[in-house]
């Protein structure tokens, strides 16, 4: 389309976004950093912590930016990740 | 070769025209002339040789006195050449052994007074037939049959209704559009000019159409790629991208609902969301979804979101779809590739892109449709609110030389009338006003609805805002401007903004008239083969023209275009066989040394390089018949039928027999630079008399040698003229004529020859005072020519011109 | 009957290369409007009527006092659809009018700018350019004074009273315009100015070769002889507050600072000696301090008119070799394109689409300067095509002196916050009023437009005294 669009489309605040609510299991991670690499939106990073394994577990960035694809939850070796749905309740 | 031995008995026709030649040429003295020259055997004067009695009169001769060559001098050949073609061929002459004199637009109309001078010169005319004549051989067109299938690049209303049109005439029909869904700009538009339909819901039922027809094959979300072939014989190679959903899709949009990426729509200007699995809009053919792959997270075939799979309860979405290449034979490709939108934020002074309440009328069409991004509700962008005065901008991006868009775009001032109405009808109490230069409201129903509208008490203001200026609180804009009329400044604030931008070529263009070879006008949209008479033509044959790819211009005229150009695609297919004019070029096969410098100059790709047989190949049917290559050949291996180097070298030695350092040579293109001596001659122009144009199809036919010939035979000067650079009906082989110029020009230089003395011309078929102008100009030029300069441009070119 | 034939727009332009474009003007008045002149004058000057006329009825138009009203700022050819150079047609009827005699009505325009604005010496000099066609500078000096003694003394006879006392900061064109307007009106000015002398940019930065400061001098005189006070070497933030003048009683201040802060490059080696800001460079030319340039090669990087100022001079204090260095094309360059012809005609070289990435230095001092080469991409929001440099273009091009002219900026920091400023770091105001987002406060000139020419200031200066004058009544 040869138009160029600078502005922000008007029904940009009404678009449903899922809200994500991120689960890490900390001391389960071996930091292979899967899922830093292949989210998507780039919502994870690795942490300055230290776990119970001796490794840097991922740490959630924004959660606001996950879409809740769990493509984390399918790559995780070891089950230390998974992601839930917000239930909305009033003002989400 | 039997024509060759037998006896040349040429008849020649002096015509007066009553007194349109006979008023300032001596015809009787001419026809006297003319019975002189060798191989005349009879040579007549007569009044009108056009008429039924005139024509009579040659075929009686043909007849009795076993004439094989006619000659007439009268009028341009452009006007009378297929009469008087046709009357050797009902006396049994082959049409091609006919020749004409052009005595009247170009000798007795340019030289009104000076009657010596204009007999001699119509003599001389004459000479160069009678010498052309002696040459001339018989020839037969080639038919060439035709696929009875055709092609719409383009699936905008024009593109639907060609393909509509000649799918119900019962022709099979691809119709190839590169978004995701047919219906272009006027799905997009809300309401219509001048009766106020509703674009979409009289667009709807057509699109539906073309979905459903059983002689269409529509080709969606796909791109040609290459484009092989002549007139009647296309083959086309179609890109189909991928849609990653199969056509089970119900449409539900379940899929869409899911998906978590969102993005401008397009077909929303923007101004609303979509998400990565969509369709445009809800009426969109077809209506199976699609995945736009750059906003998809699966990329790279890693399965990263499932949520539009898991939707879909008729699994149709597939992400293993790739994309394919489809080959289409066709017999007739139509370019209804529509237009483009002007982007105004080249225009700083009106602040678009920065001041949210400036919108284009593209935007407004968006915004003020039910089905849009606010629901019909015209609001503004900043605060969402109902303007209360709002304000039109005509000529955003056109009649403007520093856009580079110098054109006026058509459909931008009823479209502004028709919105202003829009907003009325809904919200009766907004103030309007139009910035205007001139308000064009020529087509039917057009006046009354400006009437309407100023009814309506939207106000015209004569002067257009030299700039805006945004509040920056209030968001509202000041325009500052000139009423014109009133000749007094205006400093006016609103809330809303419109900028009625004009259309420009889509910037894609390029590719297809790459692919297809067709010529632009200096505007950058389509070049048809003729202004008036076919317009829906394109230059080269079995291609034609609808909508805005040619011009911009509203939906009626875009769909008048469309069924005219399916109607002149029809004829061809429903004849089934084309004729091509024998001027094509004949190889010798004995002489062609392969050396493949023909194949590059070739405009039409028609000639191929067989590395084999070690010789070139000619596909006349794609001939466009220039004659560039038997100008370019170095080896003599190409002739062009009807105008070969012998032919062409006996007009100019008959030129220099007499008096050659008098006279100028002139070459001229048939399209542009002969027609526009004949507009001179029209227009009663005046220029000197010594000046005799030799007629070819294309300046591209010029060889060196044609010049260098004059020159060594004593001409005081040589003119070769053709249509403009971009404009050539040979869609690009005046190029070739410029670098052999050039390349004469640098070995003049280099022997010491004054360069002026071959001038390059480019002029158009309306441009006579340019032409007249020039030869006066070189008038002035040959004044100052010595006698020695003449006889050094006669040694530096006797080799080479061979006289 | 008049058996003389009629002169017509060919002989009068046959030397303008824009004649024949006179025919596509479509009369849309973007010229007229964009014009700084035709809002002085209101209806006495139209360049677009004048257009008109000098096609269809050109006698008329050499005759009439408008040929002479162009100031040369050329805001109408930078917004004309047409891109019609204005201003060169004009000087082409000039000279053909003074070729034929017709001098009268160039003494009628003087009369009524005179009328209209203050400065009418400096306006001739920078503005006007009567020597352009042809006229006697001296002359046309000689008379512009005796028309503007002759105004003045015909105004004090019947000058108003307004109640008010007003103070006007900044004493450049603008802020001169609004003194000269408001006295006129028999208000109380005073006008502080920082610098030791009055003036701003003119006395600062012009050059002298075009604005011999003895003008000046008479001009500012000439207001003063109408009352008002200017008060130099005092600048608000430094010496006083700002809300201090309401204090002191001021009813209604004008902004009218200028933009006097160069803008910076950020690129290697704008530490060394030998590099300097154009504004300093014209300041210490200005003074009478004359920087070293002899036999040097003087690089100049930007493409405003204070870029070409710049080359001008170093060129004129001996300079070996002077090039401008611009990063866009020709088009684009903000420049006024007439001194830019003057400049390369007097040996200045100009040089398009090309960026410094980094100046090199010896011993301390400029050795050279690297530069890249740039292709123009995409239409950008403010209307110009961005500039991209073209990978391995780069080229090395020898300097002892390089001077930085690529934009200057207001130095508004003594504001008060309620003062609202635009993205552009200017002062926002009301486009019909010249008032600012405080209350009383105006503002016009560089300090709200950017660099501009000294008629788009006194412009803006008349606006302001307009609004002032009508906000005083409303005190009353």
């Amino acid at each position: 389309m040869p138009e160029r669009h600078w502005r922000t489309p008007l029904d940009a605040e009404k678009a449903v976004r899922p809200k994500a609510e991120i689960h890490i299991i900390k001391d389960q991670c071996k930091g292979c950093g899967f899922c830093i690499q292949y989210c998507p939106k780039k919502v994870l990073e690795e942490s300055d912590e230290i776990n119970a394994r001796g490794v840097h577990p991922p740490r959630v960035v924004d959660e606001k930016e996950c879409i809740i694809c769990s493509f984390c939850t399918a790559v995780c070796p070891d089950f230390a990740i998974f992601v839930k749905e917000k239930q909305c309740k009033d003002g989400c | 070769m039997e024509m060759a031995k037998q006896e040349i008995r040429i008849g020649v026709y002096v015509c007066h025209c009553g007194l349109n030649i006979a008023g300032s040429v001596d015809c009787e003295e001419v026809a006297k002339f003319a019975a002189s020259l060798p191989n005349v055997v009879l040579a007549k004067d007569y009044r009108y040789t056009c008429s039924d009695q005139g024509q009579e009169l040659i075929k009686k001769d043909i007849r009795e006195n076993r004439l094989n060559r006619v000659v007439v001098a009268s009028c341009t050949p452009r006007l009378h050449e297929p009469t008087f073609r046709k009357v050797c061929e009902e006396a049994g002459l082959n049409k091609y052994l006919f020749e004409m004199a052009n005595i009247r637009e170009q000798c007795s109309w340019v030289h009104l007074h000076d009657r010596e001078a204009a007999t001699e010169k119509a003599k001389d005319l004459v000479k160069m037939a009678v010498a052309k004549a002696a040459l001339l051989a018989p020839a037969e067109e080639i038919e060439v049959p035709i696929i009875r299938k055709a092609l719409v690049i383009g699936g905008g209303v024009a593109g639907i209704q060609v393909a509509l049109d000649l799918a119900d005439t019962g022709y099979k029909v691809y119709l190839v559009e590169k978004q995701p869904s047919i219906g272009g700009m006027m799905a997009r538009i809300d309401k219509t000019f001048p009766t106020m339909d509703c674009s979409i819901c009289i667009l709807a039922p057509k699109m539906s159409d073309v979905g459903h027809h059983p002689n269409i094959e529509l080709l969606a979300n796909s791109e040609v790629i290459d484009v092989k072939g002549y007139i009647g014989n296309f083959h086309v190679k179609v890109l189909k991208k991928p849609r990653y959903v199969k056509e089970d899709c119900t449409a539900c949009g379940d899929c869409s609902k899911v998906c978590p990426i969102t993005a401008p729509n397009e077909f929303d200007a923007g101004l609303a969301l979509r998400h990565a699995i969509y369709t445009p809009f809800a009426q969109a053919v077809p209506s199976t979804y699609i995945i736009d792959m750059n906003l998809c997270l699966n990329k790279d075939e890693i399965m990263v979101c499932d949520k539009c799979i898991k939707a879909c309860e008729r699994q149709a979405i597939d992400f293993t779809m790739k994309p394919e290449t489809v080959e289409l034979e066709v017999g007739t490709i139509i370019v209804a590739t529509g237009t483009d939108v002007f982007d105004p934020s080249t225009l700083p002074n009106y602040g678009y892109g920065k001041y949210l309440n400036v919108i284009t009328s593209l935007e407004f069409e968006r915004l003020i449709n039910a089905g849009g991004p606010s629901g019909g509700r015209l609001i503004r962008p900043s605060d969402m609110k109902i303007p209360k005065r709002v304000a039109f901008i005509q000529c955003v991006g056109s009649r403007s030389n520093k856009s580079g868009r110098t054109y006026c775009s058509n459909v931008c001032c009823m479209n502004t009338i028709k919105d202003s109405l829009l907003i009325k009808e809904h919200w009766p109490e907004t103030e309007i006003y139009v910035f205007y230069v001139d308000i064009r409201a020529y087509g039917k129903g057009f006046e009354d609805l400006y009437k309407r509208a100023k009814n309506e008490r939207a106000i015209f203001i004569r002067g257009l805002p030299a700039e805006i200026i945004e509040d920056p609180k209030t968001r509202n804009l000041w325009l500052i401007g000139e009423n014109t009329l009133l000749k007094e400044p205006y400093k006016l604030n609103f809330d809303l903004v419109i900028l009625s931008v004009g259309l420009e070529p889509r910037k894609d263009s390029e590719i297809i008239q790459r692919l297809l070879t067709l010529s632009r006008t200096q505007d950058g949209f389509f070049m048809e083969a003729h202004p008036k008479l076919r317009p829906v033509d394109a230059a080269t044959g079995g291609i034609f023209f609808a909508g805005c790819a040619e011009a911009p211009k509203d939906i009626k005229d875009s769909v008048t275009q469309a069924s005219a150009a399916a109607a002149r695609a029809g004829i061809l297919m429903a004849k089934g066989k084309v004729t091509v004019e024998a001027i094509t070029p004949v190889l010798d096969v004995e002489k062609c040394k392969a050396c493949g410098l023909c194949t590059k100059v070739c405009p039409y790709n028609a000639i191929t390089l067989n590395k084999e047989l070690k010789r070139v190949e000619i596909v006349e049917a794609a001939c466009g018949g220039c004659g560039t290559c038997a100008a370019e050949c170095p080896s003599d291996a190409l002739t062009q039928s009807h105008f070969t180097d012998e032919q062409i070298m006996a007009q100019i030695d008959a030129v220099t027999e007499h008096d050659a350092e008098k006279k100028i040579v002139a070459f001229c293109c048939n399209w542009c630079a002969y027609a526009g001596a004949d507009f001179a001659g029209v227009s009663r122009m005046q220029y000197p008399p010594n000046v005799r144009i030799i007629r070819t199809m294309c300046s591209g036919r010029v060889a060196p040698k044609f010049v260098e010939r004059a020159f060594a035979r004593g001409a005081a000067a040589v003119l070769v003229a053709g249509c403009h650079p971009g404009d050539c009906h040979y869609i690009n082989a005046n190029y070739q004529t410029q670098k052999r110029v050039e390349r004469l020009w640098r070995k003049m230089e280099q022997n010491g020859l004054d360069k002026e003395r071959l001038q390059l011309l480019w002029v158009t078929a309306a441009e006579g005072e340019r032409f007249a102008s020039k030869i006066r100009e070189m008038q002035k030029l040959i004044e100052k020519v010595t006698m020695e300069e003449i006889e050094l441009a006669k040694r530096v070119f006797a080799k080479a011109g061979g006289a | 009957m008049n058996t003389v034939k009629a002169i017509t727009y060919k002989e009068a332009l046959a030397e303008c290369v824009d004649a024949e474009k006179l025919k596509f003007c479509f009369e849309c008045g973007i010229c007229t409007a964009s014009c700084p002149m035709a809002e002085l004058l209101e209806r006495e000057y139209n360049p677009r009527n004048l257009l008109e006329k000098l096609f269809i009825d050109t006698e008329r138009a050499l005759t009439s006092d408008e040929l002479w009203l162009c100031a040369w700022c050329y805001r109408c050819y930078r917004r004309c659809p047409q891109a019609l150079k204005l201003p060169e047609i004009f000087l082409h009827a000039r000279r053909f009018a003074v070729k034929h005699g017709y001098t009268q009505p160039f003494k009628n325009a003087v009369k009524k700018f005179v009328k209209a604005s203050p400065l009418p010496l400096v306006a001739i000099l920078t503005c006007f350019h009567p020597e352009r066609a042809g006229l006697d500078l001296n002359t046309v000096l000689n008379e512009t004074e005796q028309l503007r003694m002759e105004f003045l003394s015909e105004k004090k006879e019947k000058m108003e009273f307004i109640k008010g006392k007003v103070a006007v900061i900044g004493s450049g064109p603008a802020g001169l315009t609004v003194a000269h307007e408001l006295a006129l009106k028999g208000c109380e000015v005073t006008v502080f100015e920082a610098l030791p002398e009055p003036g701003g940019m003119l006395r600062k930065c012009l050059p002298s070769y075009r604005l011999p400061r003895e003008f000046l001098d008479k001009d500012i005189k000439a207001l003063e002889t109408l009352g008002v006070k200017i008060k130099t070497g005092i600048a608000v933030g430094r010496d006083f507050d700002f809300n201090s003048l309401w204090d002191e009683g001021y009813k209604a201040i004008f902004i009218g600072v200028g933009a006097h802060k160069g803008r910076e490059l950020k690129i290697q080696g704008t530490k060394l000696d030998g590099v300097f800001h154009a504004l300093d460079f014209l300041r210490m030319v200005n003074s009478g301090e004359k920087p070293n340039v002899e036999g040097k090669k003087v690089v100049v990087i930007g493409g405003g008119n204070v870029a070409v100022d710049s080359a001008r001079i170093a060129l004129r204090l001996g300079a070996n070799e002077v090039s401008i260095l611009y990063r866009r094309s020709i088009d684009e360059m903000p420049a006024n394109p007439w001194e830019v012809k003057e400049a390369e005609d007097e040996g200045v070289k100009v040089e398009f689409l090309v960026s410094p990435k980094r100046i090199s230095g010896k011993d301390g001092k400029v050795a050279a300067v690297e530069f890249v080469r740039i292709q123009l991409g995409e239409f950008d929001a403010t209307g110009r095509r961005k500039p991209i440099p073209i990978e391995g273009s780069e080229f090395v091009k020898e300097a002892d002196m390089v001077i930085f002219a690529i934009g200057e900026a207001p130095d508004l920091q003594f504001l008060p916050k309620e003062i609202e400023l635009t993205e552009d770091g200017t002062i926002w105001v009301n486009p019909l009023t010249m008032e600012t987002t405080l209350k009383g406060v105006f503002a016009g000139g560089d300090a709200v437009t950017g660099p501009a020419t000294i008629i788009e200031a006194i412009r803006a200066g008349k606006i302001a005294a307009a609004s002032i004058e009508y906000y005083l009544r409303l005190l009353g």
